[in-house]
């Protein structure tokens, strides 16, 4: 209280001296008036905060004691926790998830500080918010049906992160500050900290119930306590390896080379985990490097011909001739990495005019020619190749890691095919408008269900003979078309409001079509669809729980259908349904966050 | 009559210069255009010549922006020729692409890109159109922008400036094109009226550096002063046209008089 009449006085005698009055400030009113001012203002108001406070404490009542019932059996999810992950991934492999997360936590770490992640909050601040938190726990604490034992150690844990989060905001002065960083590894090692100390199956507020006993894994890849832990020590080094390397490079390379890794790391993660292949050498080395030189060499020259300035209109045509060549060959028996090989040859041709330039661009695009061939080469020769992880059986991922790996493909896949026909239906070529216009009607038209069906049975039955594709490839090739056809229509609502002056003007000083669509009109276009489109990437994260009904085994699915059917935990459902909620929301309210993040960040310089 | 007034430009003026030997910029012959059964604009034939600043009046609906716009074909002209230093527009797309290329445009609306800083607004064409190398392109952009008088804006984004600004802004992307040409089309009637000037003063700066340039304005102080030839437009047609003296003192048609006794 006192403070605040301080500052009043303080700005009372500024505005008096100086001439030249700031804006008044609009002052922070102290809790109790803050409240009587905005729940408290009128009767009405008065009855509604009341009706709504009682509402809410109702509702968190019901649902501290359905979590706290004694009767519910929470150590079936504790048990489980490797079922809904991996499902029946081998466990003498399982070093090998452990080495992709562990990939995944490095490119974070180097993420973080290479992009600048987090911000400095004042101490008291984070005082404040641990006195919110301290209260919240105790009042959950009160509203939980706990024995008197239980309440009384939980009060005491709520009075101690109160009070010291008062103790923080009182005795430091506003000026210290503290890393969100900072915070974020003060919980993540709380929570990794807690395995050293809780074993699972063991619930110390259940206090009437004999705990459970956990019958120890076998090698340390199966437990939890120490990998996690290394885990975390990881993405702390990599964190400090990135700003090793952000003080000592310019900005942008390592900001490219980082994108380029999150990018190359989905497919090479799975096949690490999945595959593993092992290539017969003898087929490489007589088929598939010389199939990649040959298209280095006469690609990388044909590009470096088209990418010159002056190739003009010729090179157009013989761009569009590699193209129908590209077509034609799917009509004729031929590797399958010929035609793609050539298709991604036609789609570089047919970009090269917008990127021509002097030596120095040529040589660069010449230069993601050869990655992007390289890179798909090695991704066909893996798939064709058979793998060293041998498991019984024909499925074996599945839970939380399925969900990851369809969702975070088909997202990646979906992306810029969702761009490619929303800029098709947008064109005023008419060819491309009606097959991309057919395509998305046609797809949305159809549940997703029967194309998820389409995809895993009827699919396989349409391939050629002696070409097999997964079942998960398939749903995903399924699921992404399925989500392009939406993504498709977010970005054309984008694209609709990019004004027809910024058309002209991109045209107005010379733009070829392609240069205003990928300078002026799709960076506009996917910043205000940053909403819709971080909708649909969770709601592409969230219904890859559809995947059980073609038989997959999802995190939802080994939820409510294999775990209630273990003997120990008969009819546990419900609690592993809410578990799995928690899942779900974590991942989804991320993205959320990222997506609000996103927009603060690209909405930079909009008035 | 009115080719009459274009073949011989008031002679009794000392401000006036003599152009007539100059080469052909801009070429119109009985350039035609209708929106449906509307005709917006009738058979405009004229010549604009190099270094030479033309002036268009006109009521609003008369046709001038419609004009100047299919001068760089934002719009298409349906029946006549339009020939701009020496290349016919057609529907042929390398012809499009060099005209617009050579021909720089100024709109109302500013129509600069908001997502990008004002450097890049200048300096993204230069780089991909022109295809030069960034340092250089860069470094021409900051000049251009130094030449509207905002270099410290540089790194700003046009939503940070205010609406004079951002037109300069506007004016520096077009000339850092090295263009031949400028169109203004109603450059400053989204302006405050304080901002008005700074963008006029460029202007004249501009127009005494020898660009051949079109104007479109209702601002008439600017077309007596910096006009070499003012032509007047109504209903898709040019109904008079000559320099400032004879358009301002004593106009011979009757919808001049009128537009001229509207407007002062």
């Amino acid at each position: 209280m006192s403070e605040f009449a301080g500052l009043g006085a303080n700005l009372g005698m500024s505005t008096g001296m100086i001439p030249i009055t700031a804006p008044p400030e609009t002052p922070k009113l102290p809790p109790r008036e803050w409240v009587k001012a905005n729940l408290f203002s009128s009767p009405f108001n008065s009855v509604l905060t009341v009706v709504a406070s009682i509402i809410i404490l109702a509702i968190t009542r019901g649902l501290m004691s359905f979590i706290f019932n004694p009767q519910r059996q929470w150590d079936a999810t504790a048990t489980n926790l490797r079922l809904l992950m991996t499902q029946a991934y081998p466990e003498e492999q399982y070093l090998r998830i452990w080495i992709a997360t562990a990939v995944v936590f490095t490119l974070t770490g180097l993420s973080l500080a290479v992009w600048r992640a987090g911000s400095a909050v004042p101490l008291s601040d984070v005082g404040r918010r641990l006195l919110t938190f301290g209260g919240t726990i105790a009042l959950l604490v009160l509203l939980a049906p706990f024995s008197v034992r239980a309440t009384i150690i939980w009060l005491v844990v709520a009075v101690a992160v109160a009070g010291g989060g008062e103790a923080l905001r009182r005795l430091v002065d506003d000026e210290r500050t503290m890393s969100t960083l900072g915070i974020l590894l003060i919980g993540l090692s709380g929570l990794v900290g807690s395995l050293w100390v809780i074993p699972y199956g063991n619930h110390t507020f259940q206090l009437h119930r004999t705990p459970r006993v956990l019958a120890e894994p076998g090698t340390v890849a199966l437990t939890t306590k120490l990998p996690w832990t290394v885990m975390l020590l990881v993405a702390v080094a990599a964190y400090f390896l990135g700003i090793f390397i952000r003080e000592r490079l310019p900005t942008n390379a390592p900001r490219i080379t980082l994108l380029l890794l999150w990018l190359l790391m989905p497919p090479t993660l799975l096949y690490l985990v999945l595959r593993d292949p092992s290539f017969d050498m003898g087929h490489v080395l007589g088929t598939d490097i010389p199939i990649f030189l040959v298209y280095a060499v006469l690609g990388g020259a044909l590009l470096n011909w088209l990418a010159r300035p002056s190739t003009g209109e010729i090179g157009r045509i013989v761009a569009a001739l590699v193209l129908v060549a590209a077509f034609a060959a799917f009509l004729t028996p031929m590797r399958m990495i010929v035609r793609l090989d050539m298709l991604v040859l036609a789609a570089f041709a047919l970009a090269a005019p917008t990127f021509s330039g002097g030596p120095r661009a040529r040589k660069n695009y010449v230069i993601g020619w050869l990655g992007f061939l390289g890179i798909m080469s090695w991704l066909v020769t893996a798939i064709n190749t058979p793998s060293t992880v041998k498991v019984p059986g024909q499925f074996f991922i599945g839970g939380l890691s399925l969900t990851l790996i369809v969702a975070v493909f088909t997202i990646v896949i979906s992306f810029p095919l969702g761009l490619a026909l929303a800029l098709a239906r947008t064109s005023n070529m008419p060819i491309f408008r009606l097959l991309a216009t057919w395509f998305i009607e046609f797809v949305r038209g159809v549940p997703m269900i029967t194309i998820l069906i389409f995809f895993s049975i009827m699919v396989p039955l349409f391939l050629p003979p002696g070409m097999h594709l997964g079942e998960v490839a398939a749903v995903i090739i399924g699921y992404s078309l399925f989500s392009a056809a939406y993504l498709a229509e977010n970005v054309r609502g984008g694209l609709q409001s990019v004004t027809r002056g910024q058309h002209e003007a991109a045209e107005a000083v010379g733009m070829t079509t392609s240069q205003k669509t990928v300078f002026i009109v799709l960076p506009q276009a996917l910043r205000i669809s940053i909403p819709p489109l971080v909708g649909h990437c969770i709601g592409v994260f969230k219904e890859t729980s559809l995947l059980a009904i073609i038989g997959l085994f999802d995190v939802l699915f080994i939820a409510r259908s294999v775990m209630p059917n273990q003997t120990e935990f008969m009819g546990s459902t419900k609690e592993n349904v809410l578990f799995v909620s928690l899942i779900y929301w974590i991942f989804c309210y991320q993205m959320s966050k990222a997506s609000q993040r996103l927009e603060r960040r690209t909405g930079l310089g909009e008035r | 009559m009115t080719d009459a007034a274009a073949a011989e430009p008031a002679d009794d003026q000392g401000q006036t210069r003599d152009l007539s030997n100059a080469r052909d910029m801009i070429v119109c012959e009985e350039v035609s255009k209708w929106y449906g059964d509307f005709r917006a604009l009738d058979k405009i034939s004229t010549t604009i010549k190099e270094q030479e600043v033309v002036v268009v009046l006109g009521p609003s609906g008369s046709g001038k922006s419609t004009w100047i716009r299919c001068i760089n074909r934002l719009e298409i002209h349906q029946e006549g020729r339009i020939v701009v230093d020496d290349v016919e527009l057609t529907n042929d797309l390398r012809n499009i692409e060099q005209v617009r290329s050579e021909v720089g445009m100024v709109f109302q609306q500013f129509n600069l890109f908001p997502h990008l800083k004002v450097i890049d607004n200048v300096s993204l064409a230069p780089i991909w159109v022109r295809k030069k190398p960034r340092a250089e392109a860069e470094e021409q952009a900051m000049a251009q922008l130094e030449r509207v008088g905002i270099p410290e804006q540089a790194h700003k984004y046009p939503g940070q400036l205010s609406g004079g600004q951002q037109q300069r802004v506007a004016i520096a992307r077009a000339l850092a094109m090295e263009p031949k040409i400028m169109l203004f089309d109603e450059v400053t009637s989204a302006l405050d009226p304080e901002m008005v000037k700074e963008v006029l003063d460029i202007m004249k700066t501009l127009a005494l550096s020898g660009m051949t340039m079109m104007v479109v304005t209702h601002e008439m102080g600017f077309a007596k002063e910096v006009a070499d030839r003012i032509i007047f437009m109504e209903e898709g047609q040019i109904v008079e046209q000559g320099t400032p003296t004879h358009f301002f003192e004593n106009p011979t048609e009757d919808r001049t008089k009128l537009f001229l006794s509207q407007i002062l």
